[in-house]
């Protein structure tokens, strides 16, 4: 049974249309990311959902109950919010228990589950202490502890970690993922992130202008995207494209790239894109997927190609190099010491398995 | 001290010349404050009076002379409740205006500048003016409650004993409400949106978030606009003078009014130097432990 159903919902401030038409069935337990650039109106569509935004249309069902009309405090929902939004005039316990209190539960049972849920997010020694007397990464668990807290039917976090420092974000977002495995509950989480998206998500939700570009589970939509905006949103460094042509070679198909090199295709992928043949195409392929040409035998479907690496930056673990290919500046994720310094000339090794060929007219995936 | 010395040192860090810098203001501090506080003091130990400028001391006797006035008290009283009438009421109402106007809407901006019309103009004019609005026979008052009742009405707004008080703290509470209301505009803007959201998600209800949330927010700045009215309200005098002289008889006057007839009408000056005094103090004790229960003295 979907936990939170949404049909045929717009949102419009003014003239401004910013959702436009979202249908979206999320089941219960699920860990939903709505993932976009700012202004694609994820936030709107989660401060719809907890009904601090009015609908201009559509419905919007959590456990079968239709809820356009409810007040936020009637949906029974919890919410950690970008700024933390914590009650600064209250002590860490009372911002826990705030929402028990409205709900009028029992003093005894306030105890428990501030403790527990203090406990849980490693702050029960805070709970004496001001919100202004914590740092960032306290301050977001106390406001993650005043959402778990509550027994609701449905959690919404709009960026929450967004104001922290890199190291605490990572840290965090284990915490929530971990969160979410112990509760067990039906959790939507907003970010702009789409690192923070992968990781957590039971299943992204990547909205563009409005609209859901693309809904699946996280390697779904990395490995199969259906947009060109899709591929290239997901991963870092994003897809490389590169405008190219679909010819036939041999009794196959291969691209020809705008200075004339040819990428043939593996067997079974060719088969797929014949019907376009002889068509512009974009030719979407992923950093990790060029590597640097080993001396023995290329593996099925790996081409060869010679180029002039332009750039070098070393991570560590990885190294990206820069280069020109088809007239495009590419990037690929070769091994930390694949390439040692720019002007170098070196074979890299493409998987023809796992590039994208994309339409340019419609920038959809072929 | 080396050249490079001087160069790091603006000369203004020397002691003597910040000091040299702080004098003009204290000089015309102690000239208007001070001296006058003091001559205020010894004026009261004295006999002055109209026709007598009986500098010789007089001991506490003009101190004494308060205790049995019963004036003096009532006007204290008068002040008091002007003040405890129209304290609460333009605090409440310039909240709940606030409230009203939080929500940006169209022509916002002129209605508040329209409401804030009142407190630009002198307390003076607006006593006057009010005195023509609750003319007996030719105010608007008692023509608009002849249009409601039926018949022409009379009633005696700056005369009548049962009216005079309602008369006046409808001017009061019409002039300086709206600089609650300005105030409080303000603070209620300046609280956090996500947290009343946050406590709206949680499921509490308008009158919780206003005490819990709200409230504690605005706190600060509601406590120093009572404050600021209060010490005014304290002070009441231009309307209440052009509206009715402190009368019928005595009955609306308030200590500023006592202390202007006492002082410069009797011509009493010693004895008006010891009620002074007595005010000061009273309103230096009020203020203090005003500003110690809103924590701003700390």
């Amino acid at each position: 049974m979907a936990d939170l159903k949404i049909t045929g919902l717009h949102k419009y401030y003014g003239s401004m249309h910013a959702v436009r038409g979202i249908d979206l069935e999320i089941p219960a337990g699920e860990f939903t990311v709505l993932v976009g650039q700012s202004g694609c109106g994820k936030s709107t569509l989660l401060r719809t959902i907890a009904g601090l935004e009015d609908i201009s249309s559509g419905t919007i069902e959590i456990a079968g109950e239709v809820v356009n009309d409810l007040a936020p405090r009637d949906r029974d929902i919890a919410m950690v919010f970008q700024n933390y939004a914590l009650y600064p005039y209250m002590r860490v316990y009372d911002n826990i228990a705030f929402g028990l209190r409205a709900r009028k539960t029992p003093k005894q049972e306030i105890e428990e589950k501030v403790q527990r849920a203090a406990r849980m997010l490693a702050i029960d020694h805070l709970l004496d202490r001001y919100p202004r007397q914590l740092s960032g990464g306290q301050l977001q668990r106390v406001a993650i502890g005043r959402a778990v807290v509550r027994n609701a039917r449905l959690y919404l976090f709009d960026e929450p970690l967004s104001n922290l420092d890199a190291q605490l974000r990572d840290e965090m977002r284990g915490e929530i993922k971990r969160l979410h495995q112990e509760l067990d509950k039906t959790m939507i989480y907003v970010t702009h992130d789409q690192i923070e998206a992968m990781t957590m998500a039971d299943r992204i939700v990547l909205l563009r202008d409005g609209r859901i570009e693309q809904a699946g589970s996280p390697l779904d939509l990395y490995e199969r995207p259906a947009t060109k905006y899709v591929a290239g949103f997901l991963g870092s460094p994003s897809m490389n494209f590169i405008p190219a042509q679909l010819v036939s070679q041999d009794n196959g198909l291969a691209v020809r790239l705008s200075d004339g090199a040819l990428l043939s295709l593996p067997a079974d992928r060719g088969n797929r894109f014949s019907r376009h043949r002889d068509r512009e195409v974009t030719l979407g392929v992923r950093p990790e997927h060029i590597s640097r040409a080993a001396d023995d035998a290329l593996r099925p479907g790996v081409v060869c190609h010679e180029v002039t690496i332009d750039l070098v930056q070393p991570t560590g673990s990885r190294t990206y190099a820069t280069f020109l290919l088809g007239g495009v500046e590419t990037v690929a994720e070769l091994k930390a010491h694949d390439v040692s310094a720019p002007n170098e000339t070196v074979k890299l090794a493409l998987d023809m398995n796992r590039v994208v060929l994309i339409d340019p007219a419609s920038e959809e995936v072929l | 001290m080396s050249a490079a010395g001087a160069l790091m040192k603006p000369r203004f860090s020397d002691k003597s010349f910040r000091y040299q810098l702080i004098a003009p203001s204290i000089f015309v501090l102690l000239l208007i404050g001070v001296f006058p506080l003091v001559y205020l003091l010894v004026a009261s130990f004295q006999g002055i009076t109209m026709i007598d400028n009986d500098t010789s001391f007089h001991g506490v006797s003009n101190y004494a002379a308060l205790f049995g006035d019963t004036r003096l008290w009532e006007a204290l009283l008068h002040t008091i409740l002007f003040t405890a009438i129209a304290l609460p009421l333009e605090l409440v109402l310039g909240l709940m205006m606030a409230q009203l106007f939080i929500d940006h809407m169209p022509g916002r901006q002129v209605f508040v500048a329209l409401l804030v019309l009142p407190v630009v103009i002198a307390p003076i004019v607006s006593g006057a003016t009010w005195s023509l609005m609750f003319d007996n026979r030719f105010g608007p008052v008692n023509q608009v409650i002849g249009w409601i009742t039926g018949e022409e009405a009379t009633l005696l707004w700056t005369i009548s004993p049962d009216l005079v008080y309602p008369a006046i703290l409808a001017a009061e509470v019409w002039q300086w409400t709206p600089f609650m209301f300005l105030l409080l505009l303000a603070a209620l803007s300046a609280v956090d949106k996500s947290q009343l959201e946050a406590a709206s998600i949680d499921g509490a209800g308008y009158w919780r978030i206003f005490f819990r949330i709200v409230l504690p927010a605005i706190w600060p700045v509601m406590a120093v606009a009572v404050l600021i009215r209060g010490l005014d309200l304290f002070r009441l005098f231009d309307v209440v003078w052009a509206l009715t002289r402190g009368g019928p008889g005595t009955m609306t006057e308030t200590i500023s009014i006592f202390t202007y007839v006492k002082g410069f009408q009797q011509f009493e000056t010693s004895y008006t130097a010891a009620v002074a005094l007595l005010i000061i103090i009273l309103l230096s004790v009020v203020v203090i432990l005003a500003l110690r229960r809103v924590g701003l003295a700390r």
